[in-house]
């Protein structure tokens, strides 16, 4: 029954979105490479943690709910900056409900998804 | 089963009574005045066959009822005096569902639809459905059994079914009501009824109609009974100095602002919003679920793929902007402030100092206490209160005898601009679709690319659903039954029965209705999957199955985290799972062609195409898809 607040949501979207786009077209820090075993925890917490909920399984995003977190997202600096202190409507996860090493993990997640694939054209 | 009372009543009676007629409910007991030879046991004409004449006048083409003993003489004149023909009567399992459908229907067809339910327990059932219209601002015609005088109820049930004020529950969010005390009186209040829902703004309405005018023979009716003359008011219009001033801000504007919210009542108030935008060269937000600014409303006022349309750059086009018009707008604070949802609730404005502000609605003509859907006071330079689709054509006229060649110039220059704008938004949209998408579960920007792939060339009508805003990026909205808006008060359980009520409209036009259906929506009321089957309703339903109350475990996610709690259990309360639910043999169960569920993206081209088969056979349909949560 809350329709309109998942709207209220669709604010905070498009200014992460915008911090995104951003991000995306200026040079970005190669990030470390991650290993397989830090992707893979990362994407059971991805799960785990809720971050799934608004951004997809695939950190893929929605419109409505939370923006694509990768492949070639923000920095890392800049993205745990983000969850630790949201500036619009996330959920602000603090090092209790989220450790060092698990936001680690859940970067290397979506840093290693794969790129957008060619939908069918939309005549 | 509601029949209690008269059940009770004909057990009583004598045998040989009861072999020639169940005893009426509100029959005088025998031992009051013993039964005689002479006694009357038939009859002919009763007051609903007026009733029914009344309707009939009305134009009703349907009229949705779930049965109950209240206005049992009426559902009797509607099918047999009426010969259940305009208006035919369709079976529901829930006044919820009836209204619903009312609402959806009259959403494609711009005429109300009728319902009857009882005065009590049936009104319960269906006012949430009513508070969704009336903030959706859309008439529905509701017909309530009663029986007022005490000393004709039977006893039991129908004293508890028996109230002294039937409309009173629901007055706080319909615009009129009325018991009327004899069958004239109900021809009058009837008429008059109609023509208050059908005035700008739209909304409910309710006659109660007495079981003893019902059921008495019309020969105890006083007077001549006719059924009144309807003439609808022509909508308001706005003041022709007002209307002048907001063309004067408007064309002096460097950065105008349209943005439309329920404006388009017919297709003229789409056809006039884009001659207005294109004169201007303005740019336009038409507001469609789950988009900015964050307005829950909308009608098809603007195609989605006009170079002027800044929907999906709303939060730019806002910020931008140094005019700002609100057509029929019901939250335009809302729409001009950025809201966030912390410990401490903020608004920040989302405008650029100095923004003049102009609404245009009628909804500032109809406005109660009670009920909060008026949103927060916003504050404006120029307030029109006047009905935005009959204001335009003023508006465009003033805007012209306005124009100049250098304004044109720069117009055209500002257009081309937003031109590029739109293009590229849309251009990233298809990008960020391409993302997830041999995800498993199917992720809902797939799931829009596949359905538009199916429907793209057929006349198609999306009569509920949003699918997270894709349909907007990825569709091509032009007409205006291509969209009908959203529920209006946010109450879960009216996708169903409104696409429903949508798809029975569009029957007749031979289009393809398409219902995005959210799984937990529809668990609310789902006998009206069987209303469609009986009633040979053509409409595919695509189950955007998430397996949860997916916005409140975001809330739950929230409300954890802000406790430092985390949001491991957020699911409990809100996951509509363990075990998860057969949506296609539900349906089968009731009638329709199902298949599903389809987790694998590979799937679900072939079996949205044999379900659309299926619909075009007449048959509704539905494909259970498992999607990500958003």
């Amino acid at each position: 029954m809350t329709t309109t607040r998942v709207l209220l949501l669709v604010a905070a979207i498009t200014t992460i979105g915008r911090v995104m786009l951003a991000a995306q077209t200026q040079p970005q820090p190669t990030p470390p490479a991650a290993a397989a075993s830090s992707i893979e925890r990362g994407r059971l917490g991805f799960v785990r943690v809720g971050c799934a909920q608004c951004h997809g399984r695939e950190a893929q995003g929605s419109p409505t709910t939370g923006p694509r977190l990768g492949p070639n997202g923000l920095a890392y600096q800049a993205f745990a900056r983000y969850v630790r202190a949201p500036r619009l409507q996330m959920p602000p996860y603090t090092e209790k409900i989220l450790p060092d090493a698990e936001l680690a993990d859940l970067y290397a997640f979506v840093q290693s998804r794969p790129k957008s694939a060619t939908p069918p054209p939309l005549q | 089963m509601r029949r209690a009372a008269a059940v009770s009543a004909a057990l009583a009676a004598p045998a040989d009574a009861l072999a020639q007629s169940p005893a009426p409910a509100s029959a005088t007991p025998p031992s009051d005045s013993s039964t005689t030879a002479t006694e009357a046991l038939t009859g002919g004409r009763a007051g609903s066959d007026f009733m029914v004449d009344t309707i009939k006048a009305l134009g009703f083409e349907y009229i949705c009822a779930n049965p109950g003993s209240s206005f049992r003489g009426l559902h009797e004149s509607v099918i047999n005096y009426g010969a259940n023909e305009k208006p035919e009567l369709i079976t529901c399992m829930h006044e919820e569902s009836a209204i619903a459908m009312a609402h959806g229907y009259f959403k494609i067809e711009g005429k109300p639809l009728a319902v009857m339910a009882h005065g009590t327990v049936g009104l319960q059932h269906a006012s949430m459905a009513i508070y969704n219209a009336w903030c959706d601002r859309v008439p529905v015609y509701l017909l309530l059994g009663n029986t007022l005088d005490a000393t004709m109820r039977a006893p039991g049930v129908e004293w508890v079914h028996s109230v002294q004020d039937a409309a009173a529950m629901v007055r706080d969010y319909t615009k009129w009501d009325d018991t009327p005390m004899s069958l004239a009186h109900f021809g009058e209040s009837a008429v008059r009824a109609y023509k208050i829902a059908m005035t700008p703004p739209y909304g409910p309405v309710v006659i109660v109609a007495d079981s003893e005018l019902q059921e008495r023979p019309i020969e105890e009716h006083h007077g001549v009974l006719r059924v009144p003359q309807l003439t609808l008011a022509a909508p308001p219009q706005g003041d022709s100095s007002a209307v002048a001033e907001a063309a004067k801000l408007l064309v002096a504007a460097e950065s105008p602002l349209l943005i439309a919210d329920r404006l388009a009542r017919t297709p003229a108030g789409l056809a006039r919003l884009i001659e207005l935008a294109e004169l201007l060269q303005a740019a336009v937000i038409s507001t469609q679920p789950n988009t900015l600014p964050p307005i829950a409303a909308g009608r098809m006022n603007f195609p989605n793929r006009h170079p002027l349309n800044q929907t999906l750059r709303g939060v730019a086009a806002i910020a931008a902007a140094d005019v700002i018009v609100g057509l029929e707008i019901a939250n335009i604070y809302g729409a001009m402030h950025i809201f966030r949802d912390q410990l401490e609730r903020t608004s920040q404005p989302a405008t650029k100092t100095g923004v003049k502000v102009i609404t245009i609605t009628a909804g500032d003509l109809n406005v109660k206490a009670n009920y909060q859907d008026f949103q927060r006071y916003a504050e404006t330079d120029l307030t029109i209160a006047a009905d935005g689709e009959a204001t335009l054509p003023a508006l465009i006229e003033a805007v012209k005898r306005l124009m100049t060649p250098d304004r044109r110039r720069a117009f055209e220059a500002r257009g081309a601009k937003l031109a590029d704008a739109s293009r590229a938004v849309l251009d990233r949209a298809r990008t960020d679709a391409g993302y997830a998408w041999d995800a498993s579960p199917i992720s809902t920007a797939r799931l829009a690319a596949e359905l538009w792939q199916q429907i793209r060339t057929e006349d198609w009508s999306l009569v509920n659903g949003n699918l997270s805003g894709w349909p907007l990026r990825l569709w091509n909205f032009e007409k205006h039954h291509q969209y009908i808006g959203v529920s209006g008060g946010s109450g879960i359980g009216y996708g169903a029965p409104a696409s429903i009520g949508a798809a029975l409209a569009n029957r007749k036009y031979g289009r393809l209705s398409v219902n995005i259906q959210n799984d937990g929506d529809l668990m609310y009321a789902p006998g009206v999957l069987w209303t469609a089957a009986h009633s040979k309703i053509p409409l595919l339903t695509v189950l955007h199955n998430n397996r949860s109350y997916h916005e409140e475990t975001m809330h739950l996610q929230r409300m954890g985290n802000r406790r430092n709690r985390g949001v491991d259990r957020a699911h409990i309360g809100n996951e509509i799972d363990n075990p998860a639910i057969d949506y296609a043999k539900f349906a089968q169960s009731m009638g329709w062609y199902a298949e599903g569920p389809i987790a694998d993206s590979k799937d679900l081209g072939r079996s949205l195409a044999r379900a659309i088969a299926a619909v075009k056979r007449g048959q509704p349909a539905l494909v259970d898809v498992v999607t990500q949560p958003r």
